[in-house]
């Protein structure tokens, strides 16, 4: 049985398929079978939430040197839906401080920033709080992330560490009333010593094209 | 305390309570044990009440009477949003199919309790209002960016006035029928010309979420408030802010216009506990002043309406829904 490759080399041999580049034709069908089969899930939406900020300055230190709260750094890389990074994505982040506040008279854990040429990207900020109200909306931060030819994607990144969760996001994610999925729980890394803990997790997004 | 300073106090009382209006409640409805409501509208004649249930149902009640009218069932669906039209004759009542996503929403007539319009929506809707002349309902959800104006008649002819990201959570037609306001999670109050959706003005005068919008009996002017908790009167056809109503604690949940354009109805909630929707003042809009200032703690207030000069507004505890009036 021929494979996928074969395939391919079939359809050039037969002209089903021509290469129009500089590049050879193994590499273009290489090139086109990895955008065939490389595609990622887009990054489900979550609420907006009634505490978005327009004018947030550039800015991708939301922590200042003293506040309380267990820092963290939040970082990941833009893809789109076939697996290829967006060089050209702004992201913009806010959310409460460590005791479930927002600050709406100024920018305090407000910030956005261009994704670097890998479409990588990091922000250095506090684990936020519960709101104060006792309700069981986990502890999250959200994201808006923008790219020319693409889909703007609202969303927002919840801890695994989270008590809500109970240890067990993937069962328990539901008990938060906006999460309707444990993708968008991500797992906390922990560095440092027990007198200065270090907070890190992972988000990457993918936006869907245009 | 001074003798004079004390005068004056009493002198700047007086002049309050001169013009000060109090809230009365005027009917109670008894809710069914174990019921609590989700959401709740008064119609705009102030006779009827609708609410959306914690037992998936929508009932309607006589505002008058308090006699429950019916009970709308939807095969257990989830109700999520109810307006009544403009003359109380249907109910919009908006439904989730699937969380967050597949929605519909049913119009009915008011009597003979049949659907008369039907809509399967992309997503589930939480923001209704129908058009001056009942012809045209707009919708809007605040999860998936959403928000549409539905042409009753042809049950096809849907306008697109979307914002890029955010939905909206209030919506207002202006009284003439030609606008509709809406305001926007990414934190603009946009005007839309109703008939073809264009984009009239977009105020740039906010930078929090504005959460409410209502027009002036001439549609040349309109209130939006929210987040930010200053109440803005802006200009229609050029979304510029020409003055502001003093900014109060609470984050501006619904605005009423009074139909001489001389008054508004501002309900507020807590920044910090949202649920907690129990503080109303009336302003009078010439000068600025306070009329009524009512806040009850264990309530929640939804909706209201100026009925010939008053204010009258339903709330609910947790076991029975209120009808007050500001008099």
């Amino acid at each position: 049985m021929l494979n996928r490759r074969d395939v391919l080399q079939k359809c050039v041999a037969l002209g089903s398929v021509s290469i129009a580049s500089r590049f050879s034709a193994k590499e273009m069908l290489a090139a086109f079978q990895k955008h065939e089969t490389q595609h990622r899930k887009p990054t489900p939406p979550n609420t907006l939430g009634p505490f978005y900020k327009r004018l947030t300055p550039v800015n991708d230190v939301l922590r200042a040197p003293r506040d309380a709260g267990v820092p963290l750094t939040l970082s990941g890389q833009v893809f789109d839906t076939r697996g290829d990074a967006v060089d050209d994505a702004t992201i913009e982040i806010w959310q409460t401080n460590h005791q479930g506040y927002y600050d709406l008279d100024g920018y305090r854990y407000r910030g956005k920033r261009l994704v670097d040429k890998s479409g990588t990207y990091s922000f250095e900020s506090v684990i936020p709080g519960h709101y104060p109200d006792k309700s069981r909306i986990c502890q999250h931060v959200h994201y808006l992330v923008m790219a020319p030819g693409h889909e703007t994607l609202v969303t927002q990144l919840y801890f695994a560490t989270d008590p809500v969760f109970e240890g067990d996001p993937m069962k328990n994610y539901a008990r938060d009333p906006l999460l309707q999925t444990p993708e968008l729980v991500r797992p906390v890394i922990l560095t440092g010593d027990p007198n200065e803990v270090h907070a890190e997790v992972q988000f990457e997004l993918c936006l869907e094209r245009l | 305390m001074r003798p004079n300073l004390a005068l004056l106090l009493l002198f700047c009382c007086l002049g309050v309570a001169a013009q000060a209006q109090t809230a009365r409640q005027e009917r109670s409805i008894a809710l069914t044990a174990g019921v609590s409501l989700a959401d709740a509208t008064l119609s705009h004649s102030g006779n009827l009440v609708a609410a959306i249930c914690s037992d998936r149902l929508v009932r309607v009640w006589s505002a008058h009477s308090g006699e429950l009218l019916r009970t709308i069932d939807e095969n257990g669906k989830l109700p999520s949003a109810v307006h009544f039209s403009t003359d109380d004759r249907l109910l919009a009542v908006a439904y989730e199919i699937a969380v967050y996503e597949k929605g519909a929403i049913k119009v009915f007539d008011v009597g003979s309790w049949k659907v008369q319009y039907d809509l399967a929506t992309p997503f589930t809707m939480y923001t209704l209002v129908f058009s001056p002349d009942n012809h045209r309902l707009a919708f809007s959800d605040f999860h998936n960016d959403t928000e549409k104006i539905w042409d009753l008649e042809s049950g096809k002819n849907l306008i697109d006035i979307s914002p890029p990201f955010g939905g909206s959570v209030s919506l207002s037609f202006s009284p003439d029928g030609r606008w509709v306001a809406s305001a926007d999670g990414d934190a603009f109050v946009r005007v839309h010309d109703a008939r073809d959706g264009s984009l009239r003005s977009a105020t740039k005068g906010f930078t929090l979420e504005p959460t409410a919008v209502a027009f002036f009996p001439d549609s040349g002017k309109l209130l939006a408030g929210g987040v930010e908790k200053t109440i803005s009167v802006i200009e229609t056809a050029s979304g510029n802010i020409l003055r502001t109503i003093p900014r109060q604690p609470g984050v501006i949940w619904s605005v009423d216009v009074s139909p001489d354009g001389k008054q508004a109805a501002v309900v507020y909630t807590s920044a910090e506990r949202f649920a907690d929707i129990n503080h109303l003042m009336l302003w009078n809009l010439d000068d600025g002043a306070v009329l009524a200032d009512f806040k009850k703690q264990g309530i929640t207030i939804y909706a209201g309406t100026f009925v010939g000069g008053q204010y009258f507004f339903i709330a609910a505890s947790t076991s029975q829904l209120s009808l007050w009036s500001l008099r």
